[in-house]
Protein backbone atom coordinates (compact mmCIF):
# COMPACT_ATOMS: atom_id res chain seq x y z
CA UNK A 1 0.00 0.00 0.00
CA UNK A 2 0.78 3.70 -0.83
CA UNK A 3 1.73 5.91 2.52
CA UNK A 4 -1.29 7.40 4.03
CA UNK A 5 -1.66 9.01 7.73
CA UNK A 6 -4.15 7.37 9.64
CA UNK A 7 -6.47 9.17 13.01
CA UNK A 8 -8.93 7.83 15.17
CA UNK A 9 -10.99 11.05 15.66
CA UNK A 10 -12.53 11.54 19.29
CA UNK A 11 -15.85 12.32 18.40
CA UNK A 12 -18.25 12.37 15.17
CA UNK A 13 -17.46 16.39 14.76
CA UNK A 14 -13.77 15.67 14.81
CA UNK A 15 -14.35 13.56 11.96
CA UNK A 16 -16.52 15.52 9.65
CA UNK A 17 -13.87 18.53 10.50
CA UNK A 18 -11.07 16.19 9.81
CA UNK A 19 -12.47 15.31 6.47
CA UNK A 20 -13.67 18.78 5.52
CA UNK A 21 -9.98 20.25 6.37
CA UNK A 22 -8.60 17.92 3.81
CA UNK A 23 -10.98 17.53 1.32
CA UNK A 24 -10.68 14.51 -1.77
CA UNK A 25 -7.33 13.27 -0.38
CA UNK A 26 -9.18 12.07 3.28
CA UNK A 27 -11.06 9.60 3.69
CA UNK A 28 -13.39 8.00 6.20
CA UNK A 29 -12.54 4.32 6.86
CA UNK A 30 -15.31 1.81 8.06
CA UNK A 31 -14.84 -2.29 8.08
CA UNK A 32 -12.25 -1.88 5.34
CA UNK A 33 -13.08 -4.34 3.73
CA UNK A 34 -13.57 -2.74 -0.05
CA UNK A 35 -11.37 0.47 1.12
CA UNK A 36 -8.12 -1.47 2.26
CA UNK A 37 -8.27 -3.64 -1.03
CA UNK A 38 -9.21 -0.38 -3.14
CA UNK A 39 -6.06 1.24 -1.47
CA UNK A 40 -3.53 -1.53 -2.23
CA UNK A 41 -4.53 -1.61 -5.77
CA UNK A 42 -6.02 2.17 -6.46
CA UNK A 43 -4.45 5.13 -7.51
CA UNK A 44 -2.79 6.02 -4.20
CA UNK A 45 -4.47 9.30 -3.99
CA UNK A 46 -5.88 8.93 -0.49
CA UNK A 47 -3.34 10.50 1.66
CA UNK A 48 -5.40 10.29 5.33
CA UNK A 49 -7.36 7.93 6.35
CA UNK A 50 -9.70 8.69 9.53
CA UNK A 51 -10.65 5.76 11.23
CA UNK A 52 -14.51 6.17 12.00
CA UNK A 53 -15.07 2.20 13.25
CA UNK A 54 -15.04 2.85 16.98
CA UNK A 55 -17.36 6.33 16.93
CA UNK A 56 -19.56 5.85 19.91
CA UNK A 57 -21.99 8.09 17.72
CA UNK A 58 -22.00 5.88 15.36
CA UNK A 59 -21.93 2.14 17.12
CA UNK A 60 -24.67 0.21 19.35
CA UNK A 61 -28.24 -1.13 18.21
CA UNK A 62 -31.17 0.60 20.46
CA UNK A 63 -34.60 0.76 20.71
CA UNK A 64 -35.48 4.55 20.88
CA UNK A 65 -39.34 5.98 21.31
CA UNK A 66 -38.71 5.95 17.47
CA UNK A 67 -38.03 2.71 16.42
CA UNK A 68 -34.73 0.86 16.36
CA UNK A 69 -31.71 2.62 15.55
CA UNK A 70 -28.61 0.64 14.31
CA UNK A 71 -25.50 2.23 14.52
CA UNK A 72 -23.37 2.52 10.77
CA UNK A 73 -20.51 1.14 12.29
CA UNK A 74 -21.96 -2.30 13.64
CA UNK A 75 -21.05 -5.09 11.96
CA UNK A 76 -22.87 -7.64 10.10
CA UNK A 77 -21.54 -10.14 12.72
CA UNK A 78 -23.23 -7.91 15.48
CA UNK A 79 -26.51 -8.14 13.60
CA UNK A 80 -26.34 -11.57 13.31
CA UNK A 81 -25.79 -12.02 16.96
CA UNK A 82 -28.34 -9.24 18.26
CA UNK A 83 -31.17 -10.18 20.18
CA UNK A 84 -33.57 -7.62 19.48
CA UNK A 85 -32.43 -7.45 15.83
CA UNK A 86 -33.16 -11.62 15.85
CA UNK A 87 -36.71 -10.99 17.32
CA UNK A 88 -37.48 -7.51 15.50
CA UNK A 89 -36.06 -7.73 12.31
CA UNK A 90 -35.60 -10.53 11.56
CA UNK A 91 -34.61 -10.40 7.46
CA UNK A 92 -32.56 -7.66 8.22
CA UNK A 93 -30.60 -10.65 10.29
CA UNK A 94 -30.73 -12.96 7.32
CA UNK A 95 -29.52 -10.30 4.76
CA UNK A 96 -26.35 -9.87 6.66
CA UNK A 97 -25.85 -13.09 6.81
CA UNK A 98 -25.52 -13.59 3.10
CA UNK A 99 -23.14 -10.77 3.20
CA UNK A 100 -18.99 -12.11 2.20
CA UNK A 101 -17.75 -14.71 4.87
CA UNK A 102 -17.71 -14.66 8.35
CA UNK A 103 -14.32 -12.70 8.65
CA UNK A 104 -15.56 -10.12 6.71
CA UNK A 105 -19.35 -9.91 8.54
CA UNK A 106 -16.80 -9.33 11.75
CA UNK A 107 -15.13 -6.70 10.05
CA UNK A 108 -17.54 -5.07 7.46
CA UNK A 109 -20.27 -2.79 8.17
CA UNK A 110 -23.76 -2.11 7.43
CA UNK A 111 -23.04 1.60 7.28
CA UNK A 112 -20.13 0.67 5.46
CA UNK A 113 -22.29 -1.23 2.87
CA UNK A 114 -24.54 1.16 2.40
CA UNK A 115 -21.75 4.30 1.53
CA UNK A 116 -20.26 1.88 -1.05
CA UNK A 117 -23.31 2.24 -3.00
CA UNK A 118 -23.23 -0.71 -5.21
CA UNK A 119 -25.89 -1.79 -6.58
CA UNK A 120 -26.07 -5.67 -5.08
CA UNK A 121 -25.28 -4.20 -1.57
CA UNK A 122 -27.02 -6.68 0.66
CA UNK A 123 -28.22 -4.78 3.40
CA UNK A 124 -30.38 -2.58 1.78
CA UNK A 125 -33.57 -4.02 0.50
CA UNK A 126 -34.15 -5.61 3.59
CA UNK A 127 -33.97 -2.25 5.20
CA UNK A 128 -35.51 -0.35 2.23
CA UNK A 129 -39.10 -2.39 2.71
CA UNK A 130 -38.91 -1.53 6.52
CA UNK A 131 -39.19 1.77 5.62
CA UNK A 132 -35.62 2.83 7.06
CA UNK A 133 -34.17 6.43 7.73
CA UNK A 134 -30.87 7.29 7.51
CA UNK A 135 -29.28 9.97 9.42
CA UNK A 136 -26.01 11.78 7.82
CA UNK A 137 -23.76 14.21 10.40
CA UNK A 138 -21.78 17.13 8.70
CA UNK A 139 -20.17 20.65 9.34
CA UNK A 140 -23.83 21.86 9.24
CA UNK A 141 -25.37 19.49 11.23
CA UNK A 142 -27.44 16.32 10.58
CA UNK A 143 -29.81 16.32 8.86
CA UNK A 144 -32.36 12.36 7.71
CA UNK A 145 -33.65 10.64 4.52
CA UNK A 146 -35.26 7.94 3.48
CA UNK A 147 -32.68 5.57 2.57
CA UNK A 148 -33.71 5.32 -1.01
CA UNK A 149 -32.70 8.66 -1.14
CA UNK A 150 -29.08 8.27 -0.13
CA UNK A 151 -28.47 5.98 -3.12
CA UNK A 152 -27.78 8.04 -6.11
CA UNK A 153 -25.76 5.93 -8.67
CA UNK A 154 -23.62 3.62 -8.68
CA UNK A 155 -20.69 4.06 -5.93
CA UNK A 156 -22.33 7.47 -5.63
CA UNK A 157 -24.76 8.59 -2.41
CA UNK A 158 -25.90 11.65 -1.34
CA UNK A 159 -23.08 12.18 1.33
CA UNK A 160 -21.41 15.45 0.49
CA UNK A 161 -17.62 14.83 0.86
CA UNK A 162 -17.88 15.89 4.63
CA UNK A 163 -20.50 14.52 5.75
CA UNK A 164 -20.63 10.75 7.60
CA UNK A 165 -23.38 8.15 8.04
CA UNK A 166 -24.23 8.20 11.81
CA UNK A 167 -26.98 5.43 11.72
CA UNK A 168 -30.28 3.92 10.17
CA UNK A 169 -33.43 3.92 11.94
CA UNK A 170 -36.05 1.10 11.66
CA UNK A 171 -39.55 2.93 12.19
CA UNK A 172 -41.47 1.71 15.34
CA UNK A 173 -44.34 1.10 12.95
CA UNK A 174 -41.93 -1.30 10.66
CA UNK A 175 -40.80 -3.60 13.72
CA UNK A 176 -42.12 -7.10 13.15
CA UNK A 177 -43.60 -6.40 9.93
CA UNK A 178 -43.59 -9.28 8.06
CA UNK A 179 -41.26 -9.70 5.40
CA UNK A 180 -38.50 -12.28 3.52
CA UNK A 181 -35.10 -11.15 2.07
CA UNK A 182 -33.61 -13.88 -0.64
CA UNK A 183 -30.29 -13.46 -2.22
CA UNK A 184 -29.14 -15.52 -5.52
CA UNK A 185 -25.66 -15.98 -5.93
CA UNK A 186 -23.43 -18.59 -7.55
CA UNK A 187 -22.37 -20.00 -4.92
CA UNK A 188 -23.94 -20.28 -1.12
CA UNK A 189 -21.23 -18.64 0.89
CA UNK A 190 -19.21 -15.60 -0.41
CA UNK A 191 -20.55 -14.68 -3.89
CA UNK A 192 -22.00 -11.16 -5.17
CA UNK A 193 -26.22 -11.37 -5.86
CA UNK A 194 -27.19 -11.65 -9.04
CA UNK A 195 -30.51 -11.05 -7.90
CA UNK A 196 -31.22 -10.41 -4.13
CA UNK A 197 -34.84 -8.95 -2.97
CA UNK A 198 -36.67 -8.41 -0.12
CA UNK A 199 -40.63 -8.36 0.28
CA UNK A 200 -43.05 -6.56 3.44
CA UNK A 201 -46.42 -6.59 3.96
CA UNK A 202 -48.98 -6.36 6.54
CA UNK A 203 -52.61 -7.71 5.99
CA UNK A 204 -55.75 -6.27 6.89
CA UNK A 205 -58.05 -7.59 9.53
CA UNK A 206 -60.02 -9.58 6.76
CA UNK A 207 -56.90 -11.76 6.66
CA UNK A 208 -56.21 -11.47 2.83
CA UNK A 209 -55.89 -7.57 1.59
CA UNK A 210 -52.46 -6.10 1.19
CA UNK A 211 -51.14 -3.07 3.23
CA UNK A 212 -48.59 -1.22 2.75
CA UNK A 213 -46.70 -3.91 0.82
CA UNK A 214 -43.39 -3.15 0.12
CA UNK A 215 -40.79 -4.72 -2.64
CA UNK A 216 -37.04 -4.00 -3.34
CA UNK A 217 -34.31 -5.27 -5.22
CA UNK A 218 -30.98 -5.22 -5.75
CA UNK A 219 -28.48 -5.85 -8.55
CA UNK A 220 -31.02 -4.82 -11.26
CA UNK A 221 -30.78 -0.99 -11.73
CA UNK A 222 -28.04 1.20 -11.36
CA UNK A 223 -29.28 1.48 -7.28
CA UNK A 224 -30.81 -0.76 -5.31
CA UNK A 225 -34.60 -0.20 -6.38
CA UNK A 226 -37.80 0.64 -4.49
CA UNK A 227 -40.43 -1.20 -6.56
CA UNK A 228 -43.44 1.99 -6.04
CA UNK A 229 -45.23 0.82 -9.37
CA UNK A 230 -44.85 -3.10 -7.88
CA UNK A 231 -46.45 -1.93 -4.34
CA UNK A 232 -48.81 1.01 -5.70
CA UNK A 233 -50.31 -1.97 -7.91
CA UNK A 234 -50.60 -4.12 -4.54
CA UNK A 235 -51.41 -2.23 -2.23
CA UNK A 236 -55.46 -2.55 -1.08
CA UNK A 237 -55.45 -5.73 -3.49
CA UNK A 238 -56.40 -9.13 -2.31
CA UNK A 239 -53.79 -11.76 -1.63
CA UNK A 240 -54.60 -14.06 -4.44
CA UNK A 241 -52.09 -15.62 -7.07
CA UNK A 242 -53.24 -13.59 -9.98
CA UNK A 243 -52.43 -10.84 -8.26
CA UNK A 244 -48.79 -11.77 -7.12
CA UNK A 245 -48.47 -12.71 -10.56
CA UNK A 246 -49.68 -9.58 -12.21
CA UNK A 247 -47.10 -7.65 -9.65
CA UNK A 248 -44.35 -10.05 -10.41
CA UNK A 249 -44.82 -9.06 -14.11
CA UNK A 250 -44.47 -5.25 -13.02
CA UNK A 251 -41.71 -5.98 -10.69
CA UNK A 252 -39.55 -7.32 -13.77
CA UNK A 253 -41.10 -4.49 -16.13
CA UNK A 254 -39.34 -1.13 -13.09
CA UNK A 255 -36.22 -3.02 -12.44
CA UNK A 256 -33.16 -2.14 -15.16
CA UNK A 257 -31.16 -5.27 -14.88
CA UNK A 258 -28.13 -5.73 -17.50
CA UNK A 259 -25.94 -8.36 -18.94
CA UNK A 260 -22.86 -8.45 -17.39
CA UNK A 261 -19.65 -11.38 -16.47
CA UNK A 262 -21.97 -12.72 -13.83
CA UNK A 263 -25.13 -13.09 -15.44
CA UNK A 264 -27.33 -12.13 -18.33
CA UNK A 265 -30.17 -9.15 -18.20
CA UNK A 266 -32.79 -11.85 -19.39
CA UNK A 267 -31.57 -14.35 -16.22
CA UNK A 268 -31.91 -11.68 -14.06
CA UNK A 269 -35.23 -10.87 -15.02
CA UNK A 270 -36.33 -14.60 -14.42
CA UNK A 271 -34.56 -14.46 -11.20
CA UNK A 272 -36.51 -10.90 -10.06
CA UNK A 273 -39.95 -12.84 -11.24
CA UNK A 274 -39.65 -15.44 -9.07
CA UNK A 275 -38.53 -13.95 -6.25
CA UNK A 276 -40.85 -11.42 -6.40
CA UNK A 277 -43.28 -14.20 -5.93
CA UNK A 278 -41.73 -15.94 -3.23
CA UNK A 279 -40.88 -12.99 -0.77
CA UNK A 280 -44.23 -11.48 -1.26
CA UNK A 281 -45.39 -14.97 -0.50
CA UNK A 282 -43.26 -15.81 1.97
CA UNK A 283 -44.20 -12.36 3.97
CA UNK A 284 -48.00 -13.29 3.86
CA UNK A 285 -47.62 -16.78 5.28
CA UNK A 286 -46.06 -15.08 7.99
CA UNK A 287 -48.68 -12.25 8.34
CA UNK A 288 -50.72 -15.52 8.74
CA UNK A 289 -48.95 -16.74 11.14
CA UNK A 290 -49.22 -14.07 13.41
CA UNK B 1 3.97 4.48 14.14
CA UNK B 2 3.82 3.05 17.83
CA UNK B 3 1.40 -0.29 17.93
CA UNK B 4 1.09 -2.10 20.78
CA UNK B 5 -1.61 -5.00 21.35
CA UNK B 6 -1.63 -8.12 22.94
CA UNK B 7 -0.54 -11.04 20.92
CA UNK B 8 -1.35 -14.98 21.99
CA UNK B 9 -1.30 -13.71 25.85
CA UNK B 10 1.76 -11.86 25.10
CA UNK B 11 2.24 -7.52 25.36
CA UNK B 12 3.90 -6.87 21.90
CA UNK B 13 4.51 -3.43 20.23
CA UNK B 14 6.52 -2.28 17.14
CA UNK B 15 6.58 0.57 15.52
CA UNK B 16 5.19 0.25 11.68
CA UNK B 17 4.03 2.73 8.83
CA UNK B 18 0.03 3.59 8.96
CA UNK B 19 -0.36 1.57 5.93
CA UNK B 20 0.98 -2.11 7.28
CA UNK B 21 -1.46 -4.37 7.54
CA UNK B 22 -2.31 -6.38 11.07
CA UNK B 23 -0.71 -9.86 8.70
CA UNK B 24 2.42 -7.40 7.93
CA UNK B 25 2.93 -6.22 11.53
CA UNK B 26 2.62 -10.17 12.40
CA UNK B 27 4.84 -11.84 10.16
CA UNK B 28 7.62 -9.28 9.27
CA UNK B 29 7.91 -7.25 12.55
CA UNK B 30 6.86 -9.97 15.28
CA UNK B 31 8.24 -12.89 13.41
CA UNK B 32 4.64 -14.94 13.76
CA UNK B 33 4.64 -16.35 10.39
CA UNK B 34 2.12 -19.14 10.93
CA UNK B 35 -0.89 -16.72 9.51
CA UNK B 36 -0.34 -16.64 5.96
CA UNK B 37 -0.53 -14.17 2.61
CA UNK B 38 -2.61 -15.42 -0.01
CA UNK B 39 -5.04 -13.67 -1.91
CA UNK B 40 -4.53 -10.45 0.00
CA UNK B 41 -8.03 -9.07 -0.71
CA UNK B 42 -9.98 -10.78 2.00
CA UNK B 43 -11.34 -14.19 -0.20
CA UNK B 44 -9.20 -16.84 0.89
CA UNK B 45 -9.16 -16.82 4.31
CA UNK B 46 -5.48 -17.95 5.20
CA UNK B 47 -4.61 -15.08 6.98
CA UNK B 48 -7.22 -15.15 9.52
CA UNK B 49 -6.42 -14.46 12.72
CA UNK B 50 -8.70 -13.62 15.60
CA UNK B 51 -8.88 -10.39 17.20
CA UNK B 52 -11.08 -10.02 20.67
CA UNK B 53 -12.52 -13.34 19.85
CA UNK B 54 -14.12 -12.65 15.98
CA UNK B 55 -12.31 -14.16 13.31
CA UNK B 56 -10.84 -11.87 10.83
CA UNK B 57 -8.92 -11.54 7.85
CA UNK B 58 -5.75 -9.95 8.94
CA UNK B 59 -4.54 -8.63 5.49
CA UNK B 60 -7.55 -6.25 5.88
CA UNK B 61 -7.06 -4.68 9.05
CA UNK B 62 -4.82 -2.24 9.89
CA UNK B 63 -2.11 -2.89 12.31
CA UNK B 64 -3.09 0.77 13.65
CA UNK B 65 -6.88 -0.38 14.36
CA UNK B 66 -5.46 -3.61 16.18
CA UNK B 67 -3.78 -1.48 18.27
CA UNK B 68 -4.66 -1.98 22.16
CA UNK B 69 -6.41 -4.93 21.33
CA UNK B 70 -6.25 -8.73 22.02
CA UNK B 71 -5.16 -10.89 18.72
CA UNK B 72 -4.96 -14.60 18.85
CA UNK B 73 -3.11 -16.61 16.17
CA UNK B 74 -2.59 -20.31 15.26
CA UNK B 75 0.91 -20.00 16.91
CA UNK B 76 -1.05 -19.23 20.44
CA UNK B 77 -3.16 -22.86 20.15
CA UNK B 78 -0.33 -25.50 21.07
CA UNK B 79 1.28 -25.34 24.09
CA UNK B 80 5.38 -27.08 24.49
CA UNK B 81 3.45 -30.73 25.46
CA UNK B 82 0.67 -30.88 23.40
CA UNK B 83 -1.45 -29.64 20.11
CA UNK B 84 -5.15 -28.12 20.33
CA UNK B 85 -7.99 -30.52 19.80
CA UNK B 86 -8.43 -28.48 16.56
CA UNK B 87 -5.08 -29.19 15.31
CA UNK B 88 -4.91 -32.90 16.88
CA UNK B 89 -7.84 -33.30 14.75
CA UNK B 90 -6.37 -31.80 11.41
CA UNK B 91 -3.57 -34.02 12.10
CA UNK B 92 -5.35 -37.30 13.02
CA UNK B 93 -7.97 -37.30 9.97
CA UNK B 94 -5.36 -36.03 7.44
CA UNK B 95 -8.00 -32.68 6.62
CA UNK B 96 -4.32 -30.91 5.63
CA UNK B 97 -2.59 -31.97 1.98
CA UNK B 98 -0.22 -29.14 1.03
CA UNK B 99 -1.18 -27.01 4.50
CA UNK B 100 -1.44 -23.60 3.45
CA UNK B 101 -4.66 -22.82 4.18
CA UNK B 102 -4.33 -24.69 7.37
CA UNK B 103 -3.74 -21.84 9.79
CA UNK B 104 -6.96 -19.95 8.55
CA UNK B 105 -9.05 -23.25 8.61
CA UNK B 106 -7.90 -23.53 12.10
CA UNK B 107 -8.38 -20.52 13.21
CA UNK B 108 -12.08 -20.15 11.85
CA UNK B 109 -12.83 -23.40 13.34
CA UNK B 110 -11.62 -22.18 16.52
CA UNK B 111 -14.11 -19.18 16.12
CA UNK B 112 -16.81 -21.78 15.97
CA UNK B 113 -16.29 -24.47 18.15
CA UNK B 114 -15.25 -21.67 21.15
CA UNK B 115 -18.67 -20.69 20.57
CA UNK B 116 -20.24 -24.38 19.57
CA UNK B 117 -19.11 -27.25 20.30
CA UNK B 118 -21.58 -29.62 18.25
CA UNK B 119 -21.89 -27.70 15.21
CA UNK B 120 -24.16 -29.05 12.58
CA UNK B 121 -22.31 -29.93 8.91
CA UNK B 122 -24.52 -26.73 7.37
CA UNK B 123 -22.92 -24.51 10.24
CA UNK B 124 -19.52 -26.22 9.70
CA UNK B 125 -19.65 -25.48 6.18
CA UNK B 126 -21.26 -21.69 6.68
CA UNK B 127 -18.27 -21.03 9.52
CA UNK B 128 -15.59 -21.88 6.75
CA UNK B 129 -17.38 -20.63 3.61
CA UNK B 130 -14.42 -17.97 4.17
CA UNK B 131 -11.24 -20.05 4.00
CA UNK B 132 -10.39 -21.56 0.59
CA UNK B 133 -8.50 -25.09 0.19
CA UNK B 134 -7.61 -26.19 -3.40
CA UNK B 135 -6.12 -29.75 -2.19
CA UNK B 136 -8.61 -31.89 0.09
CA UNK B 137 -11.99 -31.16 -1.48
CA UNK B 138 -12.91 -29.97 2.42
CA UNK B 139 -14.49 -32.89 2.89
CA UNK B 140 -11.81 -34.22 5.51
CA UNK B 141 -11.84 -30.87 7.06
CA UNK B 142 -15.49 -30.98 7.94
CA UNK B 143 -14.50 -33.90 9.76
CA UNK B 144 -11.78 -33.02 11.66
CA UNK B 145 -14.00 -30.03 13.07
CA UNK B 146 -16.75 -32.29 14.05
CA UNK B 147 -14.42 -34.52 15.45
CA UNK B 148 -12.91 -31.63 17.48
CA UNK B 149 -15.79 -30.45 18.33
CA UNK B 150 -16.33 -33.26 20.25
CA UNK B 151 -12.81 -33.36 21.98
CA UNK B 152 -13.12 -30.02 22.83
CA UNK B 153 -16.19 -30.20 25.01
CA UNK B 154 -15.31 -33.35 26.47
CA UNK B 155 -12.07 -31.32 27.80
CA UNK B 156 -14.99 -28.69 29.21
CA UNK B 157 -16.84 -31.24 30.88
CA UNK B 158 -13.66 -32.78 32.71
CA UNK B 159 -13.36 -31.49 36.01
Amino acid sequence: MHPFEYIVPSSAPEAVALLAEHGESACPLAGGTDLIVDLKHGPGNINLLVDVSALPEFRGIDETPDGLRIGSMVTFGEIMASPVCRKMTPEIVAAAHTVGAVQTRNLGTVGGNLVTCVPSADIAPSLMVLDARVTVIGSDGSREMPIEEFFVAPRKTSLQPHELLESILIPKNALGKPSKFLKFGLRNGQALALVNAAGSLWLDKDGKTLVEPRLALGAVAPTPLRATKTEAFLTGKPATDKVLAEAAEIAVSEAKPIDDFRASANYRRQIIRTFTLRVLKRSIEIAREV
Amino acid sequence: MLVQLKVNGELRSADVPAETTLLKLLREHLGLTGAKLGCDVGDCGTCTVIVDGESVNSCLMLAARAAGHDITTIEGLANANQLHPIQHAFEELGALQCGFCGPGMIMSAKHLLDKNTEPTVAEIRDALAGNLCRCTGYTKIIEAVVVAGRAMSSTDARP
